[in-house]
Formats: structure tokens, sequence, C-alpha cells
């Protein structure tokens, strides 16, 4: 009996790598019966599904097996689209047309389906034919401008933040499209980004630079516009380990040199304005006192004296945090030919709703028999000659 | 007529998880922001559009406002708690993000907003979530983008680890946050239940990780820093005449080498023992000095385009002013013009991410001034006559 609060919600998905199954898994942990639609030719690499990776995107999830370069393999897709609420893809805008899988032709049997569609830059203007994995999208947007500490030496970002903004664009874009389909009967092909996902979480500095006509400033790990000094990453004691301070009032300023034994030099920086400006020698002064420390020990210290600070955890650092642990946010799963795995919980906890039990990433074509036999109803015969040519399978 | 044209959010939250309402806003949403009387402190922080201390001139609270309604209200006050206490049955949502206790301590609480409005969907986004050993620590972005394990992996091996641009964990945080609130909404309707959800910006930094937890669970291994070269080496950002590009110096050999070849500049790439991307991997150091040597030649914008036409994924390293000049952008129409009042000008502002084939999304609104909409929510929607208003305007409440 499926449960949640998408149960009775399918959706076909067309979706791979990490954009899209990203946006899907939002709606598979929700409930909504997800089919991923594989095929033995492209289950390769993110999309092998005996994978740590394809199992941590697609839990919860189907999969079945079909060529889509096969007539009777876009019959039966159009067929299963017929019978889903959501069509999801995240292929060069051109694929599905291709594949005559065009919101047009969806729509002609389906006509309330909702379709999304997501792309690195969107489905119109000069770049829709870019092709861009995150790093490319993070440089076009500014991201990884001004995530650097010169302008001269670009650094970006350390993980596909783009694909994962990209997807959260998507499932909200999609779950607002139910509502509406809810309250007019109407669908809808939504063109979603990616490129653009992420300009819209560099607002203000955009619509700063359209005032001033400036570049922009790298920001390292200083405040940017907020008023706040110190505010840093400092060395701890140990290999690589690093806190973070900052402080944001006079009270935190006071309470963070009570707690560093007040020390002489402090007397300088009595003001903010003083210590933005000396920013580099305040932060160096910090930076002498907190490797003598553990992060940890700073960060208790600082933080029972009300000041903001954290540990620069690393992935370990993530499985071991009894915070975390509390909250249950890695959760485990037995996954028939990997065993034991554990990927994080979605981060949109609902009081009265209990944890529902996840289901392992499916194996490639897991669930044909279930989709191709039970929900469109071919017969036998029908099957095995589908399986025999190599449109299943 | 708008997506989300029913739905009607009072929204407490100051600074960047402003954004979450601002989300729904987008999508057709009556959302009021709720300050307190003189204005939310975000009024005040900067980019500004004129260094005046004004409260209408900050672009930060402007980005995170757009297409509000402002009315104000004083929480910490008893009257003031009444007449929001008045205001939640005639709405769905509450967003607020002050730290856990707050709205407990101002007597508007998750039991008490819920047996006001037992459909109401109550969204807190804070730091590290209503529950757990640290969540009453003090936070925001940084501390947070430490705890929540971003910034370990970003930055090069020689500097320290390095957040993000922008405010990101609260940004995260407030897309699901307005997830949540539509899967709640859609709960509601059928069961008339509402929901507290607890959104945790270092849960959401954590499930922005891709290949850190994923490597970790499987292989066992540490993420470190790798500046532009990424996880796994596969990029690399070098200098150009007029900027930088990043590009991809492993994948797609004999088309690249073909390339630099063709214009002499390929030096000792052409030798054989490069064709073994295991060798190109060992020796990356001589690989991008002389790829530098060659990117140094030509224009960002220049190689960008080859290498599409070629179907590399490389991307010149956009400044701000690159991203608001972008041809592209501007042939999908992507800034939008809002109207600035009282200057009389109107300034670009990033839209929205999607298109929707129906159900538009509305024209931009600017952000509240201070207060604008006091007559008509606490007139219209509450029927408080004129001298109730003037009294607790005169109180300090509104």
């Amino acid at each position: 009996m499926p449960t949640g609060i998408l149960a009775g919600v399918r959706v076909l998905d067309f979706t791979w790598v990490l954009a899209g199954p990203y946006a899907t898994r939002i709606l598979a942990d929700f409930g909504a019966e997800v089919i991923k639609v594989q095929s033995a030719r492209i289950a390769r690499g993110a999309e092998d599904n005996q994978t740590g990776y394809f199992q941590t995107w697609n839990r919860n999830k189907k999969s079945i097996t079909l060529n889509l370069d096969h007539p009777a393999g876009r019959g039966l897709a159009l067929a299963l689209a017929a019978v889903s609420d959501i069509v999801v893809e995240n292929f060069s805008p051109r694929v599905m047309s291709n594949w005559t899988l065009t919101y047009q032709d969806i729509r002609a049997v389906k006509s309330d389906v909702i379709m999304l569609s997501m792309s690195a830059a969107g489905r119109t203007g000069p770049g829709t034919d870019w092709l861009g994995f995150g790093p490319t999208l993070h440089a076009l947007s500014g991201f990884t401008y001004l995530t650097s500490f010169s302008e001269q030496d670009p650094l970006g970002l350390g993980v596909p933040y783009g694909d994962v903004i990209s997807g959260l664009y998507g499932a909200l874009a999609t779950v607002a499209a139910l509502e509406y389909r809810a309250r007019t009967g109407q669908g809808q092909h939504i063109d979603l980004s990616e490129y653009e996902a992420l300009c819209t979480l560099l607002g203000p500095s955009l619509a700063d630079s359209s005032v001033t006509r400036q570049p922009g400033r790298p920001q390292g790990n200083g405040p940017g516009e907020v008023p706040a000094g110190p505010h840093g990453c400092y060395p701890c004691r140990g290999k690589d380990r690093w806190c973070v301070i900052a402080v944001f009032n006079e009270e935190e300023w006071a309470a963070l040199c009570r707690v560093m034994g007040d020390p002489a030099w402090t007397e300088g920086f009595s003001t903010l304005a003083k210590r933005k400006e000396q920013a580099t020698e305040l932060d160096s002064r910090i930076g002498e006192w907190t490797a003598q420390h553990s992060p940890e020990e700073v960060v208790a210290m600082l933080q029972s004296a009300r000041v903001p600070a954290g540990v620069v955890q690393n992935a370990e650092d993530l499985f071991q945090d009894p915070h975390l642990a509390a909250r249950n946010v890695f959760r485990r799963v037995s996954h028939p030919r990997l065993g034991e795995t554990a990927s994080d919980a979605s981060p949109i906890r609902m009081s009265g709703e209990r944890g529902r039990t996840w289901m392992p990433a499916p194996l490639l074509g897991e669930h044909n028999r279930y989709v191709f036999r039970d929900l469109l109803r071919l017969s036998e015969l029908e099957w095995s000659e589908y399986v025999q040519s190599g449109v299943i399978g | 007529m708008t997506l989300l044209r029913h739905l009607r959010v009072l929204d407490l939250a100051d600074g960047p998880a402003g954004f979450c309402g601002r989300l729904l806003a987008d999508l057709g949403a009556e959302v009021v922001k709720v300050e307190r009387p003189g204005g939310e402190d975000s009024r005040w922080i900067g980019p500004l559009r004129r260094s005046l201390p004004d409260p209408e001139e900050s672009l930060s609270f402007w980005y995170h406002n757009l297409n509000k309604k402002g009315i104000t209200l004083d929480l910490a006050d008893s009257a003031g708690q009444a007449l929001f206490l008045r205001l939640v049955p005639h709405t769905d949502v509450v967003i607020e993000a002050f730290p856990p206790g707050t709205m407990a301590g101002f007597g508007v609480g998750w039991e008490t907003l819920h047996a006001a409005n037992p459909r109401l969907i109550l969204a807190s986004i804070t730091g590290f979530g209503q529950t757990g050993p640290r969540s009453r620590f003090k936070s925001c972005d940084l501390v947070v983008s430490a705890f929540g394990g971003h910034m370990f992996v970003s930055g090069s091996p020689s500097t320290p680890p390095l957040r993000a641009a922008g405010e990101q964990s609260l940004y995260a945080a407030s897309l699901h946050g307005a997830i949540g609130i539509l899967l709640a909404l859609r709960k509601a309707s059928r069961s008339g239940q509402g929901t507290h959800l607890d959104i945790s910006a270092q849960e959401a930094v954590v499930s922005s990780l891709e290949h850190v937890l994923v490597r970790y669970v499987f292989d066992k291994v540490i993420a470190s820093r790798q500046g532009a070269r990424y996880w796994n080496g596969s990029f690399a950002i070098l200098p150009c005449q007029d900027g930088h590009i990043l590009l991809t110096p492993l994948q797609r050999w004999e088309t690249l080498l073909q390339w630099i070849a063709g214009e002499g500049m390929a030096e000792d790439l052409e030798r054989d023992e490069w064709q073994d991307e295991s060798y190109r991997r060992q020796h990356i150091g001589h690989l991008l000095e002389v790829l530098g040597r060659w990117t140094r030649t030509h224009r960002a914008r220049d190689l960008f385009e080859l290498a599409q036409l070629m179907r590399l994924p490389w991307a010149p390293v956009h400044s701000l002013t690159d991203v608001l000049r972008d041809e592209h952008l501007r042939a999908r129409n992507f800034f939008v013009d809002v109207p600035f009042p009282r200057a009389g000008e109107s300034l670009a502002f990033p839209g929205l991410p999607y298109r929707f084939s129906s159900g538009p999304c509305r024209p931009f609104q600017p952000a509240p001034r201070v207060g604008e909409h006091n007559r008509e929510t606490f007139h219209r929607t509450l029927g408080l006559s004129e001298e109730e208003l003037h009294r607790l305007s005169s109180l300090h409440v509104i």
C-alpha cells in the first residue's frame, strides 16, 4: 500500500547523473511512484545501477529498460506517459525531440501532464545547446569568480552545487504545478535553466553590480556586505583542522576577547570599523590563538560564551557528528548487491510524518514486469515479443 | 492565473531566510512580510543602492522581499502577539527564522498556532534545526557552511577551507522549506492537518555534498580541497588575454590536441606518452603549463565558443558584469526591471530560473516599504477601526 504525501502520483523519469535524479529523489522520498527509464546501453558510469553513486540518488525509485531508438520503444514510453502525472528529463534540449517525445507529443496522450525539462542553459536563447556540468555553470554564473581569494586565481566550489540547486528548483516547480493542476485541471511544461538557477542565488551581488557596473569582488571567507568582524576560517591544532569564527556585535567581540584571555593586542580592535580595516592582522592574531587548540575546543569555548563559531567538518566528521546523529540524518538501507549502505535524509522534516521505510535503488530493469505487465497490461505474448526484439531490456 | 494564487503566507523570516517566502511569492502566493515597527535589521544591510541611512536602500533586503506585501507588528509586545494570533486563522502558512524557542517565548509557538488554525503550516528555518544538542548554538552562514561539510572541500590544498559566495546555506534551506510547504499543503488539503516543518541549514548543506558523502560511504575516502581542479581532477582554470577559462584538460584528448597543434602550440604534447590518460594525470602540472601558454593567446569567450562547438563543457569565468551582459540570458529576458517607486527609476534583478507554459508568474513587484500594507491588512482583513489602528501605531505595536 503506497504511503506518503505524494502517494498516487506517478513520475516517468528520464533523468540521469545528478540534477534530474536529485529532483525526482525528492518526489520519491515523499511517496511518488518514480519509474526511471533506463537502457543497458546508458546504464554506465553514474547510471550504473550497481554503484554507490547510483544507489544514493535513486533510492525509492523503480527501474525499467526501454530502447527509445526503436519505434515500439517510443510507443511504450508514450503509453507510460499516458498513465503518469509528471514527466521529468534533463537531457540537452534536442534529445527528447530526436525521440519525438516532446511536450506536444506527450500532451497529445495525456492532456494535463506536467513536464519538467531541466537543462544547462534553458530551452531558448543562443546558448541552448551549451554542454555543461556543475563547474561549467558555476563559472558562467559568477559563483567561481566570487568564491575565491583573489581575481587572479579563481577557485570555485568543491561540490556540484548547481546540479543540487537545479534539482531543488525542479522539485519546487513540479509540486507547485501539481497544486495548480489540482485547482485548474491544467498541466504545464516547465523550462528550467541551471545557469539561471545559480544566478538567482547571487541576487544581491548581481543587483549591486547592475547599479555600480563593477565586476564584483571575490569574497574569500570575509563577511561581504554583512557588518561583521572578525569573520573567517582559522587553523587549529592537528593536521588540516580548522574552525570558523564570526562576530556581529560588540557583545560578541567582548566575549571572544574574554575567552582568549583578554590579550593586550585586542585593545587596538575595539570597534567594528577598526576590525574591518585591519582584518588581515586581526585574522593572523586570532589564528595564533586558535592554533593552540583543537577546533572542537575552540567552538565549545566560544559557543558557551555565545560567540558564533563552528568546526570545519570533513566527511568522516559528518558521519560521527552527534548532532546529525541525534537528528537521524544518515539512514541505512540494505542493497541486494552493495550490502549495507547509508545516505542523508531529506532536510524537509515534518511533524507527524513517520519516517518512511526506504527502498534501495533499483537494479537495471528490476520493475519491467510490474510496469509492462501489471501497469500497461501487455499480454504475456506481447511482453515476450518486446523482450526478444530488444525493445524492453 | 498564477500557480499559487490561493496561498496566503505570513513571513516573519528576516535576512536571507526571507528567500523562502520570496520563492512562494514569485509563484503567485500572497506573502505578507511581518516586520517589527521601524523595519527589520536587514533593511540596513548592504549592498546599498546609495550609501544612505534609509530603510528602503538595501538591495539584499529588496532581493529577499520582492513580490511581498509588508506589515509591521511587535511580537515582543502582548498587544502585538494578540494581533498576530488574530491573523493566523486568515493564513495558510507562517514562515519564521528565529532561534528555536523564540516563537514560544512570544506566546506564538507551534502548539498555540496549531490551536488557532489546525490546518496551519509553520515553517521554521534555522541553522541547526529545532532539536538536537546543537540547536541552541549561535549560527550564521559561515558557521553552518563549516559544520555542514562544504567548506572543507572548497578552496585549494594551499589555502584554508573556503565558504561559497553569498549566504548559500540559508538559500538552500529556503528551497527545501518552500518544497516542504507545498508538500505540507497537499497533506493539509487531504487530512485537514497542519504541519510544523523543521528545516536545518546544516542539513541543507549536507544534502548538497554529492561525491563527499558517496565516496566516504562506499570507498572510505575523505574528500579534500582540490582548488579549480574539482574533486576528480577533470577541470582546470587557466588565464586568457582577458580573464580566465574553465576547461577540461584530460577529456577528449584527440580533439583538444588537434586544436592546439593546429595553432602550433602543442609543444611536446604530441609525443605518444601523452595519449595515455594516466600519464596526463601524473604530469598534469606540465600539461597545464603548456595549455596555459596557449590559452593566454586567446580571449576566454572565443575559446568557450569553439570548445562548445566541439562539445567540450568549457566556460569563461564570468565576473558579475559579464553575467549581466551575457547575450544568452538577455535573449531569455532573464533579468527583470523592478520599479523603484520613490526614485522614479527601476533596477535590474535576476528573474526566475523557470518558465511555465501556462499559469504564468506575475510581473515583479517592489519589496514593501516599512508597514506599507498595514491599513489594508489590519483594516480590511481584521476589521480594525481607524481609531484602533491609530492607537496601536502610537503605542509602537504596529
